[in-house]
């Protein structure tokens, strides 16, 4: 069976180091390198002495000024490295003053800090966003999107951005503002990069999260700018580009098909290939993703190519991409036979054995998934030469593993390759081979196991294969010589 | 039930008279306390009494009687009565964590076992509190009450060691390490700080220790799943903690047992548990602190002494440096020549040290010793693990690691040269290191079957092997003997065969050697060598070779026998027909005198048989006896049959159940080489073969079935005239073997005989009988054996009675009955069969159904006759099965499957494979392309007519070629 990504909603973990950002402060001091004057400077570090009441009564003040001056204080508490004092702005019940500021054309750099203050703001908590959302931001910052500021647009595309990766139910408010022809209309051959990856990133949260997914008619639309930046030659925007198209994936099979439709795999299997980290993950789970899919969107992935890109990433140094990569062949194994002929023909089965036998556990995990699949839907010919490429010593070997779900996998890999076994008559022959490495012992060895499940199945295979049982109803009685009694009752026969 | 002082006054008794070493007062007390459990306020007296008893031996009594109450009653099952009513409940989860607590050691297990019963089921949703309860607790500063707690955490936690992962279960995790992992963490670090405060309080130590025992197990558990973001977050505190741990030492906490673990060791263990744990499943996050780790953990092998008591943490210790040092990212770790000269000085060698302990096993214990060297049971022990190190660090630095252990093997042979008598350890120790350096993967059937080409095996054994072997007093150094024995043995496809050769002597010399060690290894080492292939599978080492050796070999194997500690020795039993077989004929002359030992063996062994593998091989080597003297004077199966008779009777009268088996077999054997007319003697046996309580015992079917079957082969004629009324006996058993899934090829070895030999008039009356049984199991659980066995059957039914006979008496249990089969087993399954005879048998019999069955011809069975002929031809152009090889010699006893304990067949009492259309067919391609002629010849056109519209192409084909082959053609 194909497995979805996630299994288990609760995470004993940390957050995964590898996934996208959710979130991001504008720490950058870009704006004050484009525009170095004295007269700035001068006034920032005034300004850095004001005390929070000072920034509050300046704010809600008349003198624009002091307004500006204000919201620069604000904003520059918001960047700084540590601790911004997020919380405490918040409480100061200056976000609608802020939110207003946004509306002040006639204000170049008030619009433009009071967006910056904002963007740092929504970028952190949940309850750090929904302030500004509440501030009555959105609308705003959608507006400020058609700004012919192109610093100002700029920063709306980020502050967006944090709202949109709050959550579904933010990333749908704005959708259903509308944010998405606006921000689209910003992709231009024009764009400079540095904008286009906000672009991207903003993007990206907008397709990004389930329960629910993100409506079909913004999908839609977003898809084709997609296509377009996936092609651009800087990483930063193609990675983002990427993670987008991997939570598209992420989910029901007519979600993955959009994707598929557009003929973006070609180009995703190559940058799994990539040899930059940030492209190849992501497009390593947005195909992986598409693989969870029917047999006819799997079918499409390897034509595009997958399984000539997955042995180098079953080999990768990093762990994860291994996983990944096992994972996705793992979701190609549950398939026909004809996808896992193509597992053997493209070479994948040494590369398989040496992560079972060699990888880092949590892949290890992941192969024994492949293996598992493979002996579920292989044909006993295509089961016949997995043995061959040597998987049975390190699969009998991780039933040390530190996991009794792993182990009850291998358990019923065990089965699957008697059933073939028994096909082909030799049911004795691997029964002396599981002896002979060593895989007897541990089986017997599980019976003792704590956990039931494993108990049952190991107890089971040891019955089946390793002794014998009966057919009562056939019994004879013992006659009165004392020798058995050959008697049977005819019944109507139908086979 | 009140809560009253009368109750607990009756309780008490009753509890005093449980401890009653006299069942007729003790039952009875049993037996109350059971009818009362379900009463309320039962679990409430049993506390009061656990708490508050004047009585030691009451308190403890209520409290494990409480425990086994909660046990059975606690968990609620569906439809069955819940024991325990709410309050009670309710009343013992608020006031058995203090109990426990407050109570002493003995009680407070109880109560901890109870309450992680209670968990189990309870928590955490039905009991919210219990985990700040006891998190409480740990700011007690009672380090009793804290154990209390860490024991009960720990018996509620340790099963997410493993149970699967569910949303449940990470869900309790979850809300475990919010609550608790905080707290631990700072209770480690306190205790911590206390064993520093306390270094010089014994009592205090030990209390601390355990809390840190336990703390360290709660680690392992609470870390067992995943790795916890807490625990990611806090890794530098556990860590860095664990990791001085791992090198602290205190005086006040060694032990003076030497053979017992104390605290320290315990700890330290555990540490290198969770250090393997991280580096088995969190090797990415693990990676800054394994370096640390590596480091202690050696330093710590260093330091540590060669007591017994430290083998556990040794070995865990070594493991855990072999299993990193493989790991490529890992290698720089190692790769320092100071680091691998040290880890080769003071880790390896010294721990490959032949200790105190060693010498005392090889001496008194000589089999546990055995076991453990040669027989790779040696898992936890120092040397095997110093020997895993030494192939872990050989994957990367093999050059170096060999050239360091020259020098020290070198050095260690100069000391032993100096005073051989003296130092004859260090040459011990020089053996073993070349061994485990130069062996490099290595099975039981073939010794090393890689080796490290850096070492030059072939000098050493010139060297330093033969000398000591060649002195002429066998029994001095035996454990430096037993080395060099041990080095011809593994490393025999190594060592050139001339060197082999001039050893052989010596090993058979070596068997009169006293010490059992000694004697045995040359043994097992002659017989490794006697299996030893060479070209042409021929053995390596011939007869021919042997021919000087013959009587001395016979006679030190038999004489080792007689050595004290060696009289069911396995091991020469195993050369002995070992050495029968490679002798073969040669062994003639000695027969009258072996074979009385053997018999004189049997029965001395048959008194009470401990020993299976001695007397497998010892049954081996009676049947090899036999088989090559009656192979070159067939008339001396009489008197195998006069020495081993009265033998055989006492087995059997006397039911040696583990012997039967055996005694079967070598009958069979016997009566197979009779040539005429079964002996009385056998028939007299007959009857008693059928009794059901041999066939209960699954250990003699095979043997059982296999001696009936000669039985049928020699005296068909002779029961069916003078035991007739045995017949339906034989077919008893029959039934009974086919109603088994495991056995019901045995009932259809037994039935095809019956079918092959006994006069058709004999079993008329049962043969309906017997198609309604297979028929029977064939529709109520088929199997692809049954339908395999099944299919053989009908054929070889049809070849003996004709196919017309088969129709007949198929239509006649049920009408249409010969076309269902045809379609739904014959046609469909036909494939399957495997083995040379058993589809010839099928072909031939296929061949009369399609050639000599008029129904097949002229009614509605015709639609079958051409998907028939295609599954036949199918049949034919299958690749062919394996065949089983003549040379029974070759087959190695390894090979015999070992989990069918019960029963264990002889190699050399095997049949030969027999075939029953051996005689009438030939060919049978051939054969069907002349009986297709006849057919034709019968009814011109038709067969012709229905080849050219149905058959395939394919099929035709081949056909074609059959009818040119017979040169016959179809009209």
């Amino acid at each position: 069976l194909r497995r979805q990504r996630v299994e288990v909603s609760v995470e004993l973990r940390k957050a995964k180091k590898d996934e996208q950002i959710l979130k991001r402060r504008n720490i950058s001091i870009h704006v004050k390198e484009e525009k170095p004057s004295l007269g700035r400077d001068r006034a920032e570090e005034v300004i850095v002495q004001l005390s929070l009441e000072q920034i509050l009564k300046a704010v809600n003040g008349e003198d624009t000024q002091l307004q500006l001056l204000a919201t620069q204080a604000t904003r520059k508490l918001l960047s700084r490295h540590k601790d911004p004092p997020i919380n405490q702005i918040i409480e100061l019940g200056i976000i609608p003053r802020m939110v207003e500021f946004l509306g002040r054309a006639d204000n170049v750099p008030l619009q433009f800090e009071a967006a910056w203050a904002l963007t740092n703001i929504a970028s952190g908590t949940s309850e750090h966003t929904r302030a500004v959302v509440e501030g009555g931001a959105i609308p705003a910052f959608i507006s400020l999107l058609s700004s012919p500021h192109l610093h100002i647009s700029e920063q709306s595309v980020w502050a967006l951005g944090n709202i949109a990766g709050d959550g579904p139910l933010y990333r749908d408010a704005l959708i259903s503002r509308d944010v998405i022809p606006p921000l689209l209309a910003l992709v231009s051959p024009a764009t400079p990069v540095g904008f286009l990856r906000n672009i991207a990133w903003t993007l990206s949260n907008l397709c990004r999260n389930k329960n629910p997914c993100p409506p079909l008619h913004a999908v839609q639309k977003i898809l084709p700018v997609l296509i377009i930046l996936l092609k651009h030659e800087d990483k930063d925007i193609v990675s983002d580009s990427c993670w987008a198209v991997s939570y598209l994936t992420d989910g029901s099979n007519d979600r993955i098909q959009i994707v598929v439709e557009t003929g973006i795999l070609g180009r995703l299997v190559e940058l799994m290939d990539s040899p930059d980290l940030n492209v190849m993950t992501p497009a390593l789970r947005a195909v992986g993703n598409v693989v969870t899919g029917t047999d006819q969107q799997t079918q499409e992935a390897i034509d595009a190519g997958l399984l000539a890109v997955l042995p180098r990433l079953l080999k990768h140094l990093k762990p994860v991409i291994q996983k990944e990569a096992a994972w996705t062949l793992s979701n190609v194994a549950a398939g026909p036979p004809q996808q896992i002929q193509q597992i053997i023909t493209c070479g994948l089965l040494p590369p398989l054995v040496e992560l079972l036998d060699k990888g880092d556990f949590k892949a290890q995990k992941e192969a024994v998934w492949v293996v598992a699949n493979f002996t579920t839907g292989g044909t006993v010919d295509q089961v016949v030469e997995l043995v061959r490429s040597g998987v049975l010593k390190p699969l009998l070997n991780l039933l040390l593993a530190k996991d009794s779900k792993t182990i009850l996998i291998i358990l019923d890999t065990i089965s699957n390759l008697f059933l073939a076994a028994e096909k082909l008559g030799e049911t004795e022959k691997l029964c002396l081979l599981v002896e002979e490495l060593d895989g007897l012992e541990k089986i017997e060895d599980l019976q003792n196991h704590e956990n039931d499940m494993v108990y049952r199945a190991a107890l089971n295979i040891i019955e089946k294969y390793f002794s014998g049982e009966e057919n009562t109803d056939l019994e004879p009685q013992t006659g009165q010589d004392g020798l058995y009694d050959f008697s049977v009752e005819k019944q109507d026969f139908n086979f | 039930m009140e809560l009253s002082d009368a109750n607990l006054q009756t309780l008490t008794e009753y509890l005093k008279k449980t401890l009653d070493p006299d069942p007729a007062i003790r039952r009875p007390a049993e037996k109350f306390l059971e009818s009362v459990e379900g009463s309320q306020n039962y679990p409430l007296l049993l506390l009061t009494l656990l708490e508050k008893s004047q009585e030691n031996v009451i308190k403890v009594c209520a409290s494990v009687t409480f425990k086994n109450y909660i046990k059975r009653n606690w968990r609620i099952v569906e439809d069955e009565p819940n024991k325990i009513c709410e309050s009670d409940r309710i009343a013992i989860k608020a006031n058995i964590v203090p109990l426990m607590l407050s109570s002493p050691e003995q009680i407070q297990k109880q109560l901890s076992d109870a309450i992680s019963i209670i968990g189990r089921e309870d928590f955490p949703q039905k009991w919210p509190d219990l985990l700040t309860e006891m998190v409480n607790r740990f700011q007690s500063g009672d380090f009793h009450v804290i154990n209390g707690v860490l024991r009960t955490a720990h018996s509620l936690f340790k099963r997410y060691r493993h149970e699967f992962k569910s949303n449940e279960l990470w869900t309790e995790i979850k809300l475990v390490l919010d609550a608790f992992a905080l707290p631990l963490t700072n209770l480690f670090k306190a205790t911590i700080e206390l064993c520093s405060t306390h270094a010089n309080d014994a009592s205090a130590l030990k209390v601390l220790f355990s809390s840190l025992i336990l703390i360290a197990k709660l680690f392992y558990s609470l870390n067992f799943q995943d790795l916890p973001e807490f625990f990611e977050d806090n890794m530098e505190t556990w860590m860095t903690n664990f990791h001085s741990l791992l090198t602290l030492d205190n005086k006040l906490l060694q032990t003076d047992d030497e053979e017992e673990a104390g605290l320290l060791e315990l700890l330290k263990s555990q540490i290198c548990d969770n250090a393997a744990l991280y580096a088995q499943k969190y090797d990415e996050e693990f990676q800054p602190y394994l370096p640390r780790f590596v480091t202690a953990i050696w330093n710590l092998l260093v330091t540590t002494g060669q007591e017994v008591k430290y083998d556990l943490l040794v070995s865990n210790a070594i493991q855990f440096l072999a299993s990193v040092c493989e790991r490529p990212h890992y290698k720089h770790l190692f790769e320092d020549q100071n680091t691998l000269t040290s880890i080769c000085e003071k880790v390896i060698v010294p721990n490959m040290e032949f200790r105190a302990a060693d010498e005392e096993a090889f001496e008194d214990n000589s089999e546990e010793y055995i076991r453990r060297d040669l027989e790779g049971s040696d898992i936890d022990t120092r040397r095997r693990a110093a020997c895993d190190l030494v192939r872990g660090l050989c994957k990367f630095f093999e050059g170096p690691v060999t050239g360091i252990f020259s020098g020290y093997v070198n050095s260690m042979l100069q000391e032993y040269a100096k005073n051989p008598s003296v130092n004859w350890k260090h040459k011990d120790a020089a053996i073993y290191l070349v061994t485990s350096l130069a062996s490099k993967a290595q099975t039981q059937k073939h010794g090393i079957t890689q080796a490290n080409e850096l070492v030059n095996l072939t000098e050493f054994f010139v060297n330093h092997i033969q000398p000591d072997l060649k002195s002429a007093t066998v029994n001095e150094f035996p454990v430096l003997k037993a080395d060099g024995i041990k080095y011809i043995m593994i490393f025999r496809n190594q060592v050139p065969k001339e060197q082999l050769l001039v050893s052989i002597p010596l090993l058979i010399s070596h068997l009169q050697a006293e010490s059992i060690v000694v004697h045995t290894y040359a043994a097992h080492a002659l017989e490794r060598l006697f299996t030893m292939r060479g070209t042409n599978n021929a053995t390596l080492i011939t007869a021919a070779e042997m021919a000087p050796f013959v009587e001395v070999l016979l006679t030190n194997l038999f004489k080792a026998l007689t050595l004290p500690g060696s009289s069911e020795n396995e091991y020469i039993m195993k050369a002995i027909m070992r050495s029968f077989s490679l002798l073969q004929e040669s062994i003639i002359p000695y027969i009258p005198s072996v074979i009385t030992q053997l018999t004189q063996k049997l029965l001395a062994v048959s008194k009470n048989p401990s020993k299976p593998h001695f007397n497998h091989y010892m049954f081996e080597s009676i049947c090899l006896s036999i088989r090559i003297t009656c192979k070159a004077n067939p008339e001396a199966v009489g008197s195998f049959e006069e020495a081993l008779f009265l033998v055989f009777t006492e087995i059997l009268q006397n039911d040696v159940q583990e012997f039967i088996p055996y005694v079967f077999q070598v009958m069979s054997l016997l009566l197979e080489m009779h040539k005429n007319e079964i002996p009385s003697s056998y028939m007299a046996l007959f009857p008693h073969l059928l009794q059901p309580v041999l066939w209960e015992r699954t250990g003699n079917i095979p043997p059982l079935v296999r001696l009936l079957q000669a039985y049928l082969e020699r005296g068909a004629s002779t029961i069916a005239s003078a035991a007739a009324d045995k017949i339906p006996g034989l077919l008893g058993v029959f039934q009974k073997l086919i109603a088994s899934k495991a056995n019901d090829h045995q009932g259809f070895y037994l039935l095809n005989s019956i079918i092959e030999h006994m006069p058709p008039e004999s079993v008329d009356q049962y043969r309906k009988q017997i198609f309604i049984l297979l028929f029977q199991r064939l529709q109520n659980s088929k199997t692809t054996k049954f339908i395999k066995s099944f299919l053989v059957f009908i054929n070889l039914y049809c070849i003996r009675y004709g196919a017309l006979a088969l129709q007949e008496i198929f239509d006649s249990i049920q009408p249409k009955m010969f076309g269902m089969v045809l379609e739904k087993i014959i046609i469909p399954e036909i494939q399957k069969v495997s083995g040379q005879v058993e589809k010839k048998i099928c072909a031939v019999g296929i061949t009369k159904i399609l050639t000599e069955c008029p129904p097949m011809m002229d009614t509605e069975y015709t639609k079958l006759w051409i998907p028939l002929l295609q599954a036949l031809i199918g049949l034919f152009e299958l690749p062919e099965d394996d065949t089983i090889p003549d040379e029974e010699h070759f087959i190695d006893i390894e090979d015999t499957p070992g989990y069918q304990t019960a029963f264990s067949q002889l190699a050399f009492a095997g049949k030969k494979e027999h075939d029953p259309v051996g005689q009438m067919v030939n060919n049978p391609r051939i054969h069907l392309a002349q009986s297709l002629h006849k057919l034709s010849t019968a009814c011109p056109g038709r067969v012709l007519s229905m080849l050219s519209t149905s058959l395939n192409a394919e099929a035709l084909q081949y056909l074609q070629g059959y009818l040119q082959a017979a040169s016959v053609s179809l009209l």
